[in-house]
């Protein structure tokens, strides 16, 4: 049976040691960043083995700066690899961002300038990667509070040209996707229209926060998901036409492994619905 | 072509990390845009986007300091109780010493800056040690693992060398680091030899050491043959393998061959 479909569940520190004494997995499959675990050692990092090596896992890059100008560093890379053939992640994905300038690192999802020549730049980068991992690489789709410098195309046209130009897959983050639409104004739904869809391979659910004092949401993943982002998921899943995996992110006010689990299934149950069959209105009335 | 890409990177990292280029920045956009070679379209756009741009500059500055109480909690209440942590983070960011992809790497990057930078180190001469002996437990508890080894003998003897845990640092301070704790943050000064090194159970541990038994130590943890080393330092033999046997017992050494 195909693991990576369902939802599934960001592995997090708190809940490591509970999860490693498990004799089973509790989620279909744990998403996890390389660059948190390679190079590591200690207790901590066994019971993060362990999980790894018993539960299927999709990798998930955080630092990559993809839209960057700085090389990458021979090392993270050569990590990178290895993490990902020993973990037998079917893909690996980074966010459509940039983190780091001038050998300077923010660790901050920063956006690129919405121009062509932007575009060109990060479709660059973007094939230089996939031309360094054992396996195919997705493109997430961001939160961006701020355009930087002046746009000569839309957010969604950047996106989906740079998806395009690289060729690669998407991970569709739901939830930013969500988070713009409100800071930005836009509707989400006419957003995904005419996006390319079939690129999607896995998507992203997650809570945001409201920060009165900006006027703004904040992609924080520190709180639970809320209804119209979960609608949004249930909504797009039949347009992408197949069970792609969705992976429940939480950074930020980690609460217990039991109430994330209990959030999990009812994600699920609303990612169950999204592909039962609609019912054949009227045939109760034909039987009467 | 990716000049206004890269230029534009470059001007907001200025806003980003420095406090002197947010303060600029603030007081107007359009300006800071053009100092930084941006043309008339992009420096509208920085200044429409202003209070956003300075919300990134917030979250970054979250995102970096974050991790640092944890590793240096004693340092962070020292620093605080003067009312100069936040100055100390805002230099600390500035500096630009944040290179690695690797999150962890922040706080070898904070001590790094602070040998580099002699920060805060005219008011507390310890400050630089009492960094490096905190950030020394958080590397001790995740350094790597490595394989076991086969064949090794568990008694030391004079002709055998000393074969170390991987997480084993012989560390010398001129402060007594290991000392101080978050109600009294300021170590007394006088020479400080320690081992630290990870135990069986996976805990970070801390032995201290007469100068003579580091300088074994540091020789043994060359290569020297046991025997040799004590000789060189004119040590008591029986002596000497007693201390490695009690390390052996810790965990600190894993045998000998
Ligand atoms: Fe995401």
């Amino acid at each position: 049976m195909n693991p990576f479909t369902g939802v599934g569940v960001g592995l997090r520190r708190p809940h490591l040691e509970q999860v490693a004494a498990l004799t089973e997995s509790p989620v279909p499959f744990w998403e996890i960043a390389p660059e948190n675990v390679v190079g590591q050692g200690g207790s901590r990092h066994r019971q993060v083995m362990k999980i790894l090596e018993r539960d299927p896992v999709i990798t998930h890059g955080l630092s990559m700066s993809m839209g960057g100008f700085d090389e990458w560093e021979r090392d993270v890379l050569d990590n990178l690899r290895g993490f990902l053939t020993t973990t037998r992640s079917p893909w690996h994905s980074e966010h459509l961002c940039w983190t780091s300038y001038g050998g300077a690192t923010t660790h901050e999802l920063l956006p690129m300038p919405f121009t062509r020549e932007s575009v060109s730049h990060t479709v660059a980068r973007a094939r230089q990667m996939q031309a360094e991992l054992p396996v195919p690489f997705l493109f997430e789709n961001v939160s961006y509070y701020a355009e930087l410098g002046a746009a000569e195309m839309s957010e969604k046209q950047f996106f989906a040209e740079v998806l395009e130009g690289a060729d690669c897959g998407w991970l569709l983050d739901i939830n930013n996707l969500y988070v713009n639409s409100r800071n930005h104004g836009f509707d989400a739904k006419e957003w995904l229209e005419g996006m390319p869809l079939q690129r999607v391979q896995q998507m992203h659910i997650a809570g945001h926060t409201w920060f009165e004092e900006d006027q703004l949401i904040i992609d924080t993943h520190g709180a639970a998901v809320i209804d119209p982002v979960i609608e949004l998921m249930a909504w797009v899943l039949p347009r992408i036409g197949r069970p792609v995996p969705v992976l429940l992110e939480r950074d930020t006010d980690i609460p217990t492994l039991e109430e994330l689990l209990a959030e999990r299934e009812s994600i699920q149950k609303a990612y169950d619905a999204a592909f039962a069959p609609v019912p054949i209105l009227g045939v109760g009335a034909l039987r009467d | 072509m990716t000049d206004n890409t890269l230029a534009l990177q470059r001007c907001v990292m200025d806003l980003f990390l420095d406090e002197k280029g947010a303060a600029a920045f603030a007081a107007d956009a359009c300006a800071f845009g053009a100092e930084r070679g941006l043309d008339e379209p992009d420096q509208a756009a920085l200044n429409r986007f202003k209070p956003r741009l300075l919300t990134y500059r917030n979250l970054i500055r979250f995102a970096l300091e974050d991790p640092l109480p944890d590793c240096f909690p004693i340092l962070q209440t020292l620093l605080e109780k003067a009312d100069l942590w936040d100055a100390c983070v805002d230099a600390f960011l500035a500096s630009r010493f944040i290179q690695s992809s690797y999150y962890r790497d922040i706080h070898p990057a904070f001590v790094a800056w602070l040998a580099s930078s002699g920060w805060g180190q005219d008011t507390w001469p310890f400050l630089l040690q009492l960094a490096h002996f905190e950030y020394i437990e958080v590397e001790i508890l995740r350094w790597p693992d490595e394989p076991p080894l086969e064949g090794l003998a568990s008694v030391p003897a004079a002709d055998l060398q000393v074969v170390f845990d991987g997480t084993a640092r012989n560390l010398a301070y001129a402060f007594a680091v290991h000392q101080a704790t978050k109600e009294n943050p300021e170590p007394d000064a006088g020479e400080t030899f320690l081992l630290g090194y990870r135990d069986a159970d996976g805990d970070f541990m801390v032995s201290e050491l007469s100068a003579h038994a580091s300088a074994f130590l540091a020789r043994c943890l060359e290569g020297d043959r046991i025997g040799k080393a004590a000789s060189a330092l004119d040590l008591d033999h029986i002596e000497a393998l007693e201390l490695l046997g009690d390390l052996r017992d810790k965990g600190a050494i894993l045998g000998f061959r």
